[in-house]
């Protein structure tokens, strides 16, 4: 028989991406949500064959656009955004006008989805909530993101990524003990892991709806969905244990901790099992630690003290170890070890590009930019990347005519009333300089001969 | 705002208005509807999910999603039970089952098979894959195909399956190969995606403080899961529509870094990687845990209008000229960030987290009714812990946690409900952890009598 991963390599192929089907071909998503949480959700979608028409008030476009780390642009975009953008539909629209209001009900009757997260209240406020979006689309699947939920008396309270961490709990268990600091979740992972979330739901919905006929409305919290990553809660109830901060070590293996090696390199390194226990104590000559009372039983090795005798031991022996020497000995005897690795070292890992896991792109606008793939390879319907972010309002022709059929004249009609509108001079919200617009087919489409 | 005044207080501008609020309370019916999952229809209804996975949590943690929407979850394990039962925190354990394995017990059913031993267990798992939409294994990559219960055996049989495998570093590529035999933990997936580097103070602290250092949760683990089950749930929307199975591969070295998507980009457009900037972020500023009289707070006043806002209340209003700007904000000299930092914290220090918490509220609260733009909402908020978080009223009335019965382990609460939905919600109908628990029941209902 063919081996194993020569029959997976065929099967995962990357060459092969494009030509394999959609599973959310024909899904159309309108897509109110700004920043991230809300963004992820559709970004999914997208990635999976869903159009998702983007939202953006004319000249000031999502929060997000313009922020960036430590303020450095890239091509004068944010290349952060690039990753949460893909694929999707860049109109901007300005919602206070009753037109504009006209515009978004025509395409909410034509959608599957529509996604929000602003403040609870303020979709329904500015009546495109469920209630109203509900009544011209019963099927529609609505998907709300918000900090705390739609209901309770935290409902009104704003919130970021920051506010949910801190909500869960999840923000007081990373840190040292005993100090005064307690550090976030980086890259707002609170917005993320909840945004991924959002897309389980409405897989969720569309499975059911595709069943049954029935939309529904979701209600996502960031603070619960976080809080589904906690054990902490079920420990505390039933044990009075409050793990709290444990630094580098993890309390629920053994030994679980960050060490620092002989040539300088922070390694991670983590007995699960029972066997991962033992091949660890083979590699560094210690099989005698395995008929010790203190490290014989799991449940025993694991109490505080012994967990702090073990983690020495293994530091003093990684003391005169170096990370390959490790990363060898792991892979031979069979126990879990890492680098730590950082955003240089995962850009170049070249196991990640033949993974599709990091994709260098080619896009249109931009040229080259390498950002990350899917968290998840599908051998029959892939995730796929077609363009990045595009500059505000880029796609307004392309969906009031292809969508909406409406005519060149009423658009520029809109464009004068400033209902619909395009980007301002910001960095972030502008194409790149030396981009040509006027000879953009997407931008100008259907206005005939581009200039 | 007076304790007595009774009228809900709003932060949004334009949910301010009476008029809003009327329709607020019609809206409530909606509400009302995604209050309660009981009695409502599963999406996964009729399921069939086969969790091979043994020593990963993250397959374990995907089962979980799955069965929460409704499909019956068979975990498979040896006599001696998945080693996964003994991981838990300082060893804490009801009867032998570490708490994350009994909080990740959820709507599961048990089944004994001995893949790695027994022949005639691969082909009792043979018959039942040929029944399943769903079978989730995270054995060495190449293994389950090397028993003959592989996806592509299993498919030929079966072409509407769907096989989730979760390893370190996936099914393909050399590097998979090389590495099929290296087991998994969260830790060195946290590791191995990125994330410890992202944390920890700046390179100029004492150590260890300025090591990378872990996320204090399963982190890897969980996104893992939450990955696999998301791509089990396209790949079941596909199923649903064309009949046809897939394989989905999750690599849990990606978990960080393809949850955010940051490291790969700022590699390429830095050139060079992040530093550790401790508790400050590359964004936004204030934006943060500070101490305060009888805790911490968290307080996010990022945008300039937030910031001005923070400010006033704060009686820090002489540092405006300094700090007007997002830009001037931006930490990227982080020690001159701390300027900042230390002036906030000496207004933090001598207030309490409610009565910080009530300023900034009262100023959001005024802010949103008045017809001027920008008056900012700057938000702070008691940094909560796990046991506090238990205590709060908002995620009672949510029915965050519920309370549930192991027939063998009692009762005990767990967290729950992480997304409510007014058709078809997730819910957890019973928690049971008890090896081979459902032989007989599984056998009966798949197998027949033979």
């Amino acid at each position: 028989m063919e081996d194993y991963f020569s029959y997976t390599a065929k099967l995962f192929d990357p060459s092969k991406i494009s030509e394999k089907p959609e599973v959310l071909k024909g899904i159309r998503v309108l897509d109110f949500s700004h920043v991230i949480f809300g963004p992820t959700a559709t970004r999914i979608m997208a990635n999976y064959g869903a159009e998702v028409i983007k939202l953006e008030l004319p000249f000031h476009g999502d929060l997000w656009r313009p922020a960036t780390y430590w303020g450095k642009y890239w091509k004068h975009s944010n290349p952060l955004w690039h990753f949460v953008t893909q694929n999707k539909y860049f109109v901007g629209l300005d919602l206070k006008h009753p037109e504009a209001k006209d515009i978004i009900y025509r395409l909410a009757q034509m959608c599957d989805v529509v996604a929000e997260n602003f403040a609870p209240g303020t979709a329904e406020a500015w009546g495109v909530g469920y209630t109203q979006i509900s009544k011209i689309n019963p099927k529609v699947i609505y998907l709300s993101c918000s900090t705390y939920g739609q209901y309770g008396p935290l409902r009104f309270y704003p919130g970021w990524d920051l506010l949910a961490q801190a909500a869960s709990g999840v923000l007081s268990v990373t840190g040292y003990a005993d100090t005064e600091k307690f550090y976030k979740l980086p890259d707002y992972l609170g917005d993320f892991i909840p945004g991924n979330f959002g897309a389980l739901a409405i897989l969720m919905a569309l499975y059911f709806r595709n069943k049954t006929g029935k939309g529904q409305y979701i209600d996502l919290a960031q603070s619960e969905a976080l809080m589904r990553l906690l054990f902490h809660f079920t420990a505390f109830q039933l044990k009075g244990m409050d793990i709290g901060r444990t630094a580098n070590t993890d309390p629920t293996m053994l030994p679980a901790s960050i060490f620092k090696t002989r040539d300088g390199k922070f390694m991670a390194l983590a007995c699960a099992t029972e066997n991962q226990f033992e091949a660890l104590c083979g590699a560094m000559g210690r099989k005698a630690l395995l008929q010790e009372k203190a490290y014989a039983d799991p449940f025993e090795r694991l109490k505080p003290a012994n967990a702090d005798s073990l983690t020495k031991i293994v530091a003093e022996w990684l003391k005169n170890t170096d990370g390959e020497e490790l990363i060898q000995l792991a892979r031979e005897k069979g126990f879990p070890a890492a680098e730590v690795l950082d955003d240089y070292q995962i850009y170049k890992d070249p196991w990640r590009r033949e993974r599709g896991s990091v994709l260098l792109f080619n896009d249109e606008m931009y040229g080259e930019l390498v950002m990350a793939g899917p968290s998840a390879q599908l051998s029959g319907t892939p995730s796929r990347t077609k363009w990045i972010a595009r500059p505000l309002g880029y796609h307004n022709r392309l969906v009031l005519k292809k969508f909406l059929e409406m005519s060149e004249e009423k658009i520029t009609e809109l464009e004068k009333k400033k209902i619909i509108g395009i980007f301002d001079d910001r960095p972030g919200l502008k194409p790149p300089v030396y981009y040509n617009l006027d000879a953009d087919p997407v931008y100008n489409y259907g206005r005939g001969e581009t200039k | 705002m007076s304790d007595k005044q009774e009228k809900e207080q709003v932060y949004a501008r334009y949910v301010a208005s009476g008029k809003t609020m009327d329709h607020l309370a019609s809206w409530g019916k909606t509400l009302a509807e995604v209050m309660n999952p009981e009695g409502k229809p599963e999406v996964l209804d009729g399921i069939l999910v086969l969790d091979a996975s043994l020593g990963n949590f993250s397959g374990i943690i995907a089962a979980s999603f799955l069965a929460e929407f409704g499909a019956e979850v068979v975990k498979i394990e040896p006599p001696e039970g998945d080693p996964m039962r003994k991981v838990t925190p300082y060893g804490a354990n009801q009867q032998g089952v570490g708490i994350p394995f009994l909080v990740e017990g959820r709507n599961k059913r048990y089944l004994t098979l001995d893949l790695r031993k027994s022949e005639q267990d691969r082909r009792e798992f043979a018959r039942l894959a040929g029944k399943a939409a769903v079978v989730i294994e995270t054995f060495p990559a190449g293994e389950m195909d090397a028993w003959g219960i592989g996806y592509r055996r299993l498919r030929e049989t079966n072409p509407g399956l769907i096989y989730i495998a979760v390893t370190p570093y996936g099914q393909y590529t050399e590097k998979a190969k090389l590495f099929a035999n290296l087991p998994d933990s969260d830790l060195t997936a946290q590791a191995g995606s990125g994330l410890p580097a992202q944390v920890g103070d700046p390179a100029n602290s004492p150590e260890p403080y300025n090591w990378p250092l872990r996320a204090g949760m399963w982190a890897a683990w969980y996104i893992s899961g939450l990955s696999a089950a998301l791509g089990g749930a396209v790949a079941l929307v596909h199923r649903q529509i064309t009949g046809e199975g897939q394989m989905v591969d999750v690599a849990t070295m990606d978990a960080y870094a393809n949850m955010v998507g940051f490291p790969p980009t700022i590699g390429y457009t830095w050139e060079k990687a992040r530093p550790r900037i401790g508790v400050l972020d590359f964004i936004l500023y204030p934006y943060g845990m500070w101490k305060c009289k009888d805790g911490y707070v968290v307080i996010a006043a990022p945008r300039d209008h937030d910031f001005r806002a923070l400010l006033k209340i704060l009686g820090l209003w002489h540092l405006e000229d300094d700090w007007r700007h997002t830009p001037d904000r931006i930490p990227d000299v982080v020690d001159q960030a701390m300027v900042l930092y230390k002036a906030i914290e000496e207004k933090t220090i001598q207030n309490t987290a409610d009565e910080l918490v009530k300023k900034a509220l009262r100023y959001s609260a005024r802010a949103a009714r008045s017809k001027w733009r920008g008056g900012g909402v700057p938000i702070i908020m008691k940094m909560m812990t796990p046991p506090m978080t238990m205590e709060s009223k908002q995620f009672a009335i949510r029915k965050v946690f519920q309370e549930v019965e192991d027939k063998t382990l009692g009762k005990f609460t767990i967290n729950t409900n992480f997304v409510k939905m007014s058709e078809s919600p997730p819910r957890v109908k019973w928690v049971a952890t008890d090896i081979g628990g459902d032989n007989e029941y599984v056998r009966n209902k798949y197998l027949g009598k033979e």
